[in-house]
């Protein structure tokens, strides 16, 4: 049996704005069992809990942060120009409330 | 309603207005009337681009850090809070949460409220990004990305706040504590300040430190000034108040204060809180900061209000009031010590200040910056009083006149109008009064003192005005007792 | 064919002695693209009105080359092959881009790919599958599929990819050609769309080892605007091409190749082994030595799922910008939420709508612990294992795949538990950032097969070096598709 169900899968598709048809909910729903098989095989290996998870690619990272200094800002006309929604120099949504 | 205790926590959002750009993009950090002129690629989140980290943006974070003694962490992580809304261009904001350890945690903050001095606990204080703006219209609304990826600091209290008045106290403390240290206006008119309010009551008869003792609280988004953390915090304990007293329980939840009604309104319930599926930012690798850095930075915090009082109490002598009225506002503070650089003696010009300037600047409802009389220029005036000149009464006047005609006020003080402080020459005009008045003195003699007053009178009369007080008495006592 | 099927160096050596101009090439690479098209459907976008240019020292001037759709490229159509992006015309161009522009380099076109990097296939784009130039019956591979046909096909000697499980190193194998991807940070991502940050790593696919060096040569520097990238400018990949690798150490992993593992092996698993082994064999005739190791068979079993775990739940965050409020098509709605998520249903293909709600359910505050966390401690302790053998060996030399290409009609992309490891493994690579070449070695049931080097982190030269010297004992180098179907 499944810890995981139709309902939870379209709950949590809702939240990133994506519909999702039948078929493509049963497709996450194997995806998930097997995915959650594997990870069971994770939790066996000793000590994993005290493995600090690895978060960027490059561990041993070293660098400098950016000086504090101005670059020119875009023109508007090319920040626009992939909205199909503009008024005047801005993006336009219906009314946002709350 | 003795009973309960109010515990208030507070999490105050501050836009750090004195870096040059933005916090991940290297566009101008800078308010603008017009729209989409302070932006960058990334701050419409435009595929492929990438969060850079401001360092000046990160100094003045740990900076804050300091002053509000957190410690600072060995390495310095961002996070990604993931949730979507039209001001949020990424649908994700890049901030710090406490795990990994943001630019502070664990701090606390001394502040004075009323005569007492009181202590708040800081949970942590992180750097992050503000969202872009929204216009709103009949049926639309426009987005502005000017304030999409302005850096911000989050600073959140634990619970140690019990009024309304404890709470605008420590927020004026920390408005205070940003401008001196040069990390932001902290200007609420311009929104750079905006606070979630936090309040449970509990029974005022248990042990506070016990969390266990402590109520159900809500939480109450958006409050964006002073006066209505204030309102907001007394309308939400009397309205819990009433909950309690009526038998109910408080329910935990998030709610809204609406300025219009005065009122808090529910939002969402515990039920419904967002999960914001916090992870560590990939793009920013994790940063080392070095202890020489922390060093240097807290070598460099400049001199916070409360130094600057003390300074004025104990070498100037300036008393703790008149001390506390000149620290309140950096800029005034700022300008009351280029007074005292240029000359102006350092009692002198706190009375002026305090005084004079700030009824000015209150009665005009302009800022300092906006004021027309220089400190050089008030130094004129003094000099005016000083070399006898003016009288007090003309200093004020010529004050008045500067501001009016914006001219320097030296134009208005001459030799002309300058007191007669020359001995021999009041010496010659009160012989002459005198001579002139042997019934009165005759009068004065007999026991009439405040007939004095009147020779006084006589002698202004005559000079119009210019005779300096001071010597004319002197004179006159002297004269009077010749005769 | 007159010229696209040769070297960069040999290009660059005609263009400088006049025997062709770059015109002349880049209307054959043109023609060529055309029918490419026809054929594998590898391109979203062929920039007909491509002009040659000035030749000067740089060996890419003059020189056509294709982009993959999902770096920004400037006032060209950038989609990453998805509807969410379909009409986007990007205002700059990605760093990489910039500095082949400099180089003198020519683009002729924007190649099709799995949507956004995300699949293995080369079926998932929106503007449909990309076959396979040696049996358009068969997959290329993915996500880099239309830059691995065209090269292959000769359309160009090289395009650019973009890597973040195997999306360059696989279709190189399936199309017989070289793909590389350097250390993570040696090119700048600014403007490579995101797929999952922390594994996505800029490469190119080209016909030759001393090829792709010339190419990430030019591609490669540290930028202000990436702050993951590093100053490389003592790297010189080309230079470092000298086949002088008597006494290099590789070895292999046991648990991934030893054919007594695969009990109801297929002919064409025993032969690709069989082949790769034959491989190894060059490599010792070389002068290198090869071992055998051992790794834990626990965590080479979790890595597949380490893999969608980790990249999901970064995906899922990086596209939440797909919005279509400030670029892309508006979704309908009366509400800004409707507008958006009708946007994102309509704009996404189902393999990425699966991913993003994997990748969200990942991250759930009660459920992080459990996937996402345990998926990076895995992550660690892999990287851990892998740099354990870079102590001692120079590289890891291991099969692409489990054989030749797969055929479209069967094809899936979901999580297959057999031969996983050796499907998947290439991902560690990108766990760890570390620079990893596939090559030809070969063919199965007359279609190519790969064989891939990785080792250490920086240590790109060496690798590079390796997978030289191993090609040159090979007949593979500059080939070009010819159908066998």
């Amino acid at each position: 049996m499944s810890k995981f169900t139709k309902e939870m899968v379209d709950d949590y598709a809702d939240k990133l704005l994506i519909g999702l048809t039948d078929e493509e909910n049963k497709m996450v729903l194997d995806e998930f069992d097997i995915i959650d098989k594997n990870l069971d095989l994770v939790t066996q290996i000793p000590n994993i809990s005290e493995v600090e998870p690895m978060t960027h690619c490059l561990d041993d990272f070293e660098y400098e942060l950016r000086d504090d200094v101005v670059v020119e800002s875009v023109p508007i006309s090319d920040l626009l120009r992939n909205s199909d929604e503009t008024d005047g120099d801005e993006v336009q949504v219906p009314k946002v409330v709350g | 309603m003795t009973k309960y205790l109010a515990k208030i926590g507070l999490e105050m959002h501050c836009e750090m207005s004195e870096t040059n750009t933005k916090v991940f993009s290297a566009a101008r950090n800078e308010y603008s009337e017009s729209p989409n002129t302070n932006v960058r690629p990334l701050d419409m989140g435009f595929p492929g681009t990438l969060p850079v980290v401001n360092k000046e943006a990160v100094r003045l974070a740990l900076m804050a850090s300091m002053i509000l003694n957190c410690s600072q962490p060995e390495y310095m992580y961002f996070e990604r809070k993931n949730y979507y809304y039209p001001d949020m261009p990424k649908n994700f904001q890049i901030t710090q949460e406490t795990k990994p350890i943001p630019v502070g945690i664990y701090g606390k903050v001394e502040f004075e409220c009323g005569d007492e001095i009181k202590t708040v606990r800081v949970n942590n204080i992180h750097l992050e990004e503000d969202a872009a703006s929204l216009d709103h219209f009949f049926s639309t609304s426009n987005i502005d990305y000017n304030r999409a990826g302005v850096p911000l600091l989050e600073l959140v209290t634990e619970p140690d706040i019990h009024s309304a008045k404890e709470a605008v106290a420590f927020l004026e403390h920390m408005r205070s504590v940003y401008q001196y240290a040069g990390i932001s206006e902290a200007d609420s008119k311009k929104g750079q300040i905006r606070c979630d309010v936090n309040i449970s009551l509990m029974d005022a008869e248990k042990d506070e430190s016990n969390p266990e003792n402590w109520g159900t609280r809500t939480e109450i988004k958006n409050v964006n000034s002073f006066g209505g953390v204030r309102d907001a915090i007394n309308y939400e304990i009397e309205r819990q108040t009433e909950v309690l007293e009526s038998g109910g329980e408080v329910e935990q939840e998030t709610r809204r204060w609406d300025e219009e009604s005065g009122t808090t309104k529910r939002m969402r319930s515990k039920a419904d809180a967002i999960d914001y599926k916090y992870f560590v930012e990939p793009n920013i690798p994790k940063f080392k900061i070095s202890k020489e850095w922390l060093e240097e930075i807290r070598k460099s915090i400049p001199e916070l209000a409360m130094d600057r009082k003390n300074k004025y109490i104990n070498e100037y002598g300036l008393s703790s009031y008149d001390a506390g009225v000149l620290v309140k506002e950096k800029a005034i503070s700022d300008y009351y010590e280029e007074c005292v650089k240029t000359g102006i003696d350092a009692k002198m010009a706190a009375n002026w200040v305090s005084v004079n300037i700030i009824g000015e600047l209150n009665k005009e409802n302009i800022s300092i910056d906006e004021f027309y009389i220089t400190p050089v220029m008030l130094k004129q005036i003094i000099d005016g009083i000083n070399g006898g000149l003016l009288s007090s009464k003309q200093a004020k006047e010529v004050f008045f006149k500067a501001i009016e005609e914006e001219k320097e006020p030296k134009n208005f003080i001459s030799k002309d109008n300058a007191q007669i402080s020359d001995k021999d020459e009041l010496t010659r005009i009160i012989s002459e009064i005198l001579n002139n008045n042997p019934t009165q003195i005759e009068q004065y003699k007999g026991g009439r003192d405040n007939l004095f007053d009147y020779f006084v009178g006589q002698v202004m009369k005559n000079t119009r005005g210019k005779a300096n007080p001071v010597i004319t008495k002197e004179i006159l006592h002297e004269e009077l007792d010749k005769r | 064919m007159k010229y696209m099927n040769k070297s960069i160096e040999e290009l660059h050596e005609m263009l400088i002695k006049g025997e062709v101009t770059s015109d002349e090439l880049v209307r054959e690479s043109l023609e060529l693209s055309h029918e490419v098209q026809k054929k594998c459907n590898a391109f979203v976008t062929i920039l007909d009105d491509a002009k040659g240019c000035e030749v000067t020292d740089n060996l890419l001037s003059g020189i056509p080359y294709g982009v993959k759709d999902n770096y920004s490229t400037k006032d060209i159509l950038s989609t990453g092959s998805s509807n969410t992006l379909k009409d986007y015309v990007p205002f700059f161009n990605a760093t990489a881009v910039e500095h082949l522009n400099t180089a003198g380099a020519i683009k002729v076109n924007k190649t099709a790919m799995d949507e956004f990097g995300m699949g293995g296939t080369g079926t998932t784009g929106h503007t449909g599958i990309q076959k396979n130039p040696w049996d358009t019956t068969r997959l290329c591979a993915g996500s880099s599929s239309g830059s691995a046909a065209a090269v292959a096909s000769g359309v160009y000697p090289y395009a650019l990819g973009s890597d973040t499980g195997d999306s360059i190193r696989k279709p190189a194998a399936y199309c017989g050609i070289v793909g590389y991807k350097p250390t993570y940070g040696m090119i700048s991502r600014y403007g490579l769309f995101a797929f999952a940050s922390s594994l996505d790593h800029c490469g190119v696919l080209a016909r030759s080892v001393r090829d792709a060096a010339i190419v990430v040569d030019t591609m490669k520097g540290l930028d202000i605007n990436d702050m993951t990238s590093w100053d490389s400018s003592n790297v010189h990949l080309r230079s470092a091409c000298t086949g002088e690798v008597k006494g290099k150490k590789l070895c292999y992993i046991k648990e991934i190749v030893d054919k007594e593992r695969y009990k109801n092996a297929s002919q064409e698993l025993l032969d690709h082994l069989d082949n790769f082994y034959k491989t190894v064999e060059n490599a010792r005739e070389l002068g290198m030595t090869v071992d055998e190791v051992s790794v834990d068979e626990a965590i080479l079993k979790a890595q597949p799922s380490v893999y969608v775990v980790i990249s999901c739940a970064e995906a899922t965050s990086n596209m939440s910008n797909l919005t279509g409020i400030s670029f892309g098509p508006r979704g309908e709605g009366d509400n800004y939420i409707d507008m958006m998520k009708d946007h994102r249903t309509k704009g996404f293909s189902p393999l990425i709508k699966r991913r993003f709600v994997i990748g969200s359910y990942v991250l759930q505050k009660e459920n992080q612990e459990r996937y996402f966390k345990n998926a990076q401690r895995v992550r660690r302790l892999l990287v851990d294992r892998w740099k354990e053998m870079f102590k001692d060996y120079d590289a890891i030399i291991l099969p692409v795949g489990s054989g030749p290409a797969k055929h479209i009609d069967g094809s899936k992309d979901i999580l297959d538990e057999n031969t996983a490891a050796l499907e998947e493994h290439l991902q560690v690579g990108n766990f760890g950032g570390f620079p990893s070449i596939t090559i030809p070695n070969g063919f199965v049931s007359g279609l190519p097969v790969g064989v891939n080097i990785t080792g250490n982190c920086y240590d790109d030269e060496n690798v590079l070096n390796i997978a030289y010297a191993l090609e040159s004992t090979m007949e593979y180098k500059g080939q070009i598709a010819k159908e066998v179907k």
